[in-house]
């Protein structure tokens, strides 16, 4: 690799002590150029600098590794036209603050825009409403520049104090807003504040290497919406600063959107978008085939074996961090005993579940929260494969050689049934007897508090998680002593020391070496099987480029059109 | 008749009464709580007790219920907790679908259903009297699952002739709304041919018999005239019964068809919402189903007495 | 229901008559003998279905999931690779228990309710009937929803909710049999003989009301049997991984669009046969006992 040394360290000096450490790391070879390019939109290098610096470190100076949608170049696009797409019905009343499903928050998308966006096709995070931001020496202040000239669909300007309300808002714990999920214990209300007309400054409760993660299109809530919005209205008029504009939306059936002609970064290539709303996924499949819609945001493979390779559809496939967690009672027997849990985590043929589960759309999992698609995951830690003799080996030396008796619950959701019934059948082999208990989510989800919920009191439980940005609140959540979510009822006061770190932890290397401790430490422990994560999928008819869909089930449809 | 009228609309109303507490009482069991089934289970604790103080179902049960029927009976039937917004547009909506459903079944198992029955009378005894109420019976048990899946399998998958989705694509035209209910109606069709079928069946066999038809017949009024003027009109009015004690059933009852063929009627719209706790729109789903159903039934007793031959005549003597 | 009017004094004699020819004339029933069939195979394939077929119903093969049907899988695999034949044969099992349990539960409730209320008639007459009009004006499937979501999924709960769901339903019928009842002589007799309510309700009354409850017991089994498939279908009824028709449907239909036909079929018919049969008996019961 040709290096121009003298070239490298006019950069240099401009740069902070954070973004020269991302450099050293790309010269001394520890990150790809492709992982640099992430890691650096993360902490605010702009485009220009990270392309210079790729430039200086030799090889063609190309910031995006990946095209940013699909169909790539088949052409001039074609303008105009009005692209029809199938989408989950969302679950309740479109409202910034309380959308938490995959219909919602895809609807939000449509005309609201984040400070940042977390460009899943390219792998990247890329500036959106804001142009750049900044964390402080430790990262518990970040600092956002917003774009000059972007305009609501009601013709007002967007300033900082619009940022502000809206973050103020979501961060307020009287709203019970979705967003508190991400913001409580990093965010209050009182540490949004303006700096000036086109700055904002984040004053975190703890550091926090990630935090530009939290304000982007990964956190679905943080649509920008002007000063003083009443969210239980935004329904009714959508406002937002993006690409299209609300024509119409009729609940339980479907939205219209218009192209925006004055979108700050130009009109976009369709001239409207429809979207038909579904319950199921069967009739989207249908629709697909029929004609009736040109894309369906997002599906699984059970049930939509016909679309896949079929050359009258394109399938995008996102690597996600969605998965599923299997938590067995860390402080009840015979879970007590990390050989047992160890045991039942090597009797599971992964590579058979996702080949027969997710028809090969997914990725093995390795007992830890840390995906493929994260930068920070350490790959050193080796993959857990089947091996009945050792499980039976390890339930013999922790006292049950004859095995045992438990009862598995689950819900009724996409394949989760089926893995419980997989599962089952593997724990078998090792002498485990798995009853199952399938409910429905109501039913199994309870109050979600510990003593008032099937999926954190039951012995053996399996439940699913969708994607997140970065891993934060898989680690901390479901694993730590405190957390919310403990499935496992998981305490170890070395993982939760690790996990803080972790999460205060502003480089890639720091958070990687961390990585790997954690992902040992949890192999040796045990206290949930992660079996594998799930690709997130969208499928298209082939005359249709240039779409740009997330893991989380939103799509963005700027530079979309039909051939 | 004045009198039967105002007595069966109270007695409805005490019925309807008892329903709204039966259902009231059996939504304080479900389990699950209203404000984490809104915000799902990933929500802050914090969040989900801020959202049930807004809701009020923090409040004691009988207060709850007070609010409720207070309201409702002022013709506000209030908001929906899933979709935070009113419930009166929604259910009408609901109801719609369900009702443009039920015609359709209706207006292909009406006049099969009565034609099957008058041909079986005609035929009494014969083989094919035989065939038709076998038939007609048989059919009346086979759950919509079942007789639904045939069809899917049949005319959606392998002919592809009929959509398999009851939903019409936003703005279709009535005609395609209707080509996209045929399939979704046939188990209903089904289920209901064998009651109309009995029902006409009986009524004309006792047509038959009866002394006018035996003076027509004297007369010398041929058997086509005879049929047309006075067996039909005897064999419709069992129909009206079966119509109307089959309401419930159709309003309602639609839960699995429009499960199975992805419809939004009012059934779905009960089942979603006791699934997800959302009580005043469970409450005023049932409800509705239960004045329809009352409704139909007192309408039925109305115009039954009224056009029954033998009843009126009763009344001339 | 002309068979209520039995004159008392030769009540059983007369009945272990009518009883010998009732069951001559079921045999010689042919859609009697058809329903028997059918039931019969049901019946003997929910006990003896695990030893006849040739794979283990529960046995997972990830290897080969969704297979057309062929020589070793005569119904095809479903998407965990287990054997469509024996699951559909096996599938019997737990309807056999639970269609005719509850029914059997909604046929005493109902009896006992339908006969308070028609012997005591008036103001308890009233109030129940009340409550059976508001339960008839739900739809039954609505009811049975309710029930289960409140009461979670199980055998034992599919036999409660649907028996409660049944009770008005019977009590109708047997209130309309006990209303023409009491106003006959063997009933004042007993009243003047100074035989308390329970007694002429239960040793009197009920025998000679037992031939609408037959019929509408056979009647409603079938309907038991519709009901749990439909309820099982919606997700509320037996869990699995044992397989049951109206679920199995239910998790596979999914899959039809993918053309895997196989996987809902034959359930479908197997449900289809089971309810035919159990009208077919059902029927031929009422036409004797009610010509």
């Amino acid at each position: 690799m040709a290096r121009d040394t003298s070239r490298l360290d006019t950069i240099r000096a401009d740069r902070s002590e954070l973004e020269n450490h991302y450099i050293d790391e790309l010269v001394s070879g520890s990150i790809s150029r492709r992982q640099f390019v992430r890691r650096g939109a993360v902490i605010g290098m702009s485009a220009s600098v990270l392309s210079a610096v790729l430039t200086a470190c030799g090889g063609a100076n190309n910031t995006s590794s990946t095209p940013a949608s699909t169909g790539t170049t088949a052409g001039q696009p074609t303008k105009g036209g009005t692209l029809k797409l199938a989408l989950q019905t969302p679950a309740g009343a479109i409202n910034p603050l309380t959308i938490s499903d995959a219909g919602g928050l895809c609807m939000l998308a449509q005309t609201g825009e984040f400070l940042a966006f977390d460009n899943n096709m390219a792998l990247q995070l890329q500036p959106m409403l804001a142009t750049s931001w900044k964390p402080n020496a430790d990262g518990s202040m970040w600092t956002f520049s917003l774009r000059p000239g972007v305009k609501f669909h009601n013709g007002a300007a967007l300033t900082a104090d619009d940022v502000v309300y809206t973050f103020q808002q979501l961060a307020d714990p009287k709203n019970t807003s979705n967003a508190l999920s991400t913001f409580t214990g990093v965010l209050k209300p009182s540490g949004v504040v303006k700096v000036d007309a086109s700055t904002v400054a984040f004053h975190l409760e703890a550091p926090n290497g990630n935090f530009p993660y939290l304000v982007s299109s990964d956190n679905y809530n943080a649509i920008i919406v002007p000063k003083g919005t009443d969210f239980a209205k935004w329904q009714s008029t959508f406002m937002g600063t993006g690409p299209f504009k609300l024509r119409s939306y009729s609940q339980n059936a479907g939205a219209n959107f218009v192209a925006n002609p004055d979108y700050w970064g130009g009109a976009p290539n369709l001239a409207s978008t429809a979207f038909t709303f579904y319950a199921s996924q069967q009739p989207q499949i249908l629709a697909l085939q029929g004609g009736q819609v040109d894309v369906i945001v997002q599906f699984v493979t059970q049930g939509a074996q016909s679309l896949l390779n079929n050359s009258s559809y394109n399938i995008i496939k996102l690597k996600s961090a969605n998965h599923r967690e299997l938590s067995m009672r860390n402080d009840m027997a015979p879970f007590t005993d990390p050989r047992v849990r160890q045991a039942i985590a090597l009797a599971l043929d992964r590579p058979g579940m996702v080949a027969a589960l997710l028809s090969g759309d997914g990725v093995l999992g390795n007992d830890s929260p840390f995906s493929p698609k994260f930068p920070s995951t350490n790959t050193s830690a080796p993959q857990r494969a089947q091996d009945i003799a050792k499980a039976k080996q390890l339930l013999a030396a922790a006292g049950h050689p004859n095995g045992f008796s438990t009862t598995l619950t689950t819900e009724q959701y996409e394949e989760v049934p089926a893995l419980a019934q997989v599962i089952a059948q593997a724990a078998s082999k090792i002498g485990v007897t798995m009853k199952l208990k399938v409910e429905t989510q109501t039913n199994y989800y309870g109050k979600s508090t510990y003593g008032n919920s099937d999926w954190l009191d039951a012995i053996v439980s399996l439940v699913d998680y969708g994607d997140r940005g970065v891993p934060n609140v898989f680690l901390e959540a479901p694993l730590t002593s405190g957390g919310p979510w403990n499935a496992a009822h998981f305490k170890n006061p070395t993982y939760d020391g690790l996990v803080k770190q972790y999460v205060a932890s502003v480089d890639l290397q720091t958070q990687r070496t961390l990585a790997g401790k954690i992902e040992t430490l949890l192999l040796n422990e045990t206290p949930l099987v992660i079996p594998y994560f799930v690709d997130g999928l969208t499928a298209t008819t082939a005359n249709v480029h240039g779409v740009n869909p997330t893991s989380i089930s939103a799509i963005y449809l700027k530079d979309a059109y039909k051939a | 008749m004045l009198i039967f009228i105002l007595k069966r609309v109270g007695l409805g109303l005490i019925t309807l009464w008892i329903l709204s507490v039966i259902v009231f009482f059996a939504a304080q069991v479900l389990p699950g709580d209203p404000a984490r089934a809104i915000l799902g289970p990933l929500a802050a604790p914090s969040a989900v007790k801020a959202l049930a103080h807004q809701l009020g179902t923090d409040q004691p049960v009988l207060t709850q219920y007070w609010h409720w029927i207070s309201h409702f009976v002022r013709g506000n039937p209030g908001t929906s907790y899933q979709y935070r917004g009113a419930i009166g547009p929604l259910l009408t909506t609901a109801l719609g679908n369900s009702l443009k459903l039920a015609a359709v079944a209706f207006v292909i198992v009406v006049p099969l259903g009565i034609i099957g029955g008058v041909v079986a009378a005609l035929n009494v005894g014969k083989p094919i009297d035989r065939i038709i109420s076998v038939f007609g019976l048989s059919a009346t048990v086979i759950p919509e699952v079942v007789s639904g899946i045939i069809l899917i399998l049949v005319f959606g998958i392998a002919l592809n002739i009929l959509p398999i989705s009851a939903t019409a694509p936003p703005g279709a035209s009535i005609g395609t709304q209707i080509y996209h209910l045929i399939m979704p109606a046939i188990p209903l069709v089904l289920i209901l041919f064998g009651y109309i079928q009995q029902m006409a069946r009986t009524g004309t066999v006792e047509a038959l018999a009866s002394d006018y038809a035996r003076t027509a017949t004297l007369k010398g009024l041929p058997r086509g005239v005879m049929i047309r003027r006075h067996i039909l009109r005897n064999s419709l009015l069992p129909t009206i019964t079966v119509i109307a004690t089959q309401t419930g059933y159709l309003i309602g009852g639609l839960v699995l068809v429009e499960t199975l063929f992805r419809y939004q009627g009012i059934g779905s719209l009960i089942f979603n919402a006791a699934n997800s706790k959302d009580f005043p729109m469970l409450e005023a789903g049932v409800l509705v189903i239960g004045i329809v159903y009352m409704v139909a039934t007192l309408a039925a007793d109305i115009i039954y007495s009224l056009l029954n031959p033998r009843i009126r005549h009763r009344g001339i003597e | 229901m002309s068979i209520g009017a039995v004159p008392v004094e030769s009540a059983g004699a007369v009945e272990s008559e009518l009883r010998g020819e009732f069951l001559r004339d079921l045999v010689h029933s042919k859609t009697f003998i058809a329903g028997a069939c059918i039931l019969g195979f049901w019946i003997f394939a929910a006990i003896f279905g695990n030893l006849l077929v040739p794979h283990d119903p529960l046995a997972q093969d990830l290897t080969g999931i969704n297979k057309p049907p062929s020589l070793s899988h005569w119904f095809g695999t479903d998407q965990l690779g287990r054997d469509m034949f024996a699951r559909v044969i096996t599938g019997a099992r737990d309807i056999l228990i639970t269609a005719p349990a509850a029914t059997a539960l909604g046929t005493a409730l109902g009896t006992a309710l339908g006969l308070v209320m028609g012997y005591f008639r008036g103001i308890v007459d009233d109030i129940l009937g009340r409550f059976v009009e508001a339960f008839l004006a739900l739809p039954l499937v609505v009811t049975g929803i309710l029930g289960v979501i409140a009461l979670g999924p199980s055998n034992g709960t599919l036999i409660l909710v649907i028996g409660i769901v049944f009770t008005p339903l019977i009590a109708r019928t047997v209130r309309a049999a006990v209303l023409l009842e009491r106003e006959l002589d063997y009933v004042s007799a007993a009243r003047l003989r100074g035989e308390g309510a329970l007694y002429i309700m239960f040793v009197e009354i009920l025998p000679n009301v037992l031939a609408p409850i037959m019929v509408e017991f056979t009647v409603r089994l079938g309907y038991a049997v519709f009901t749990i498939v439909t309820l099982s279908f919606l997700g509320f009824g037996i869990p699995p991984p044992s397989s049951n028709w109206g679920l199995e449907i239910s998790t596979n239909y999914g899959l039809v669009t993918a053309g895997y036909w196989w996987e809902v079929l034959f359930d479908a018919l197997a449900i289809a046969s089971l309810v035919v049969g159990v009208n077919m008996i059902a029927n031929s019961i009422e036409s004797e006992l009610a010509p």
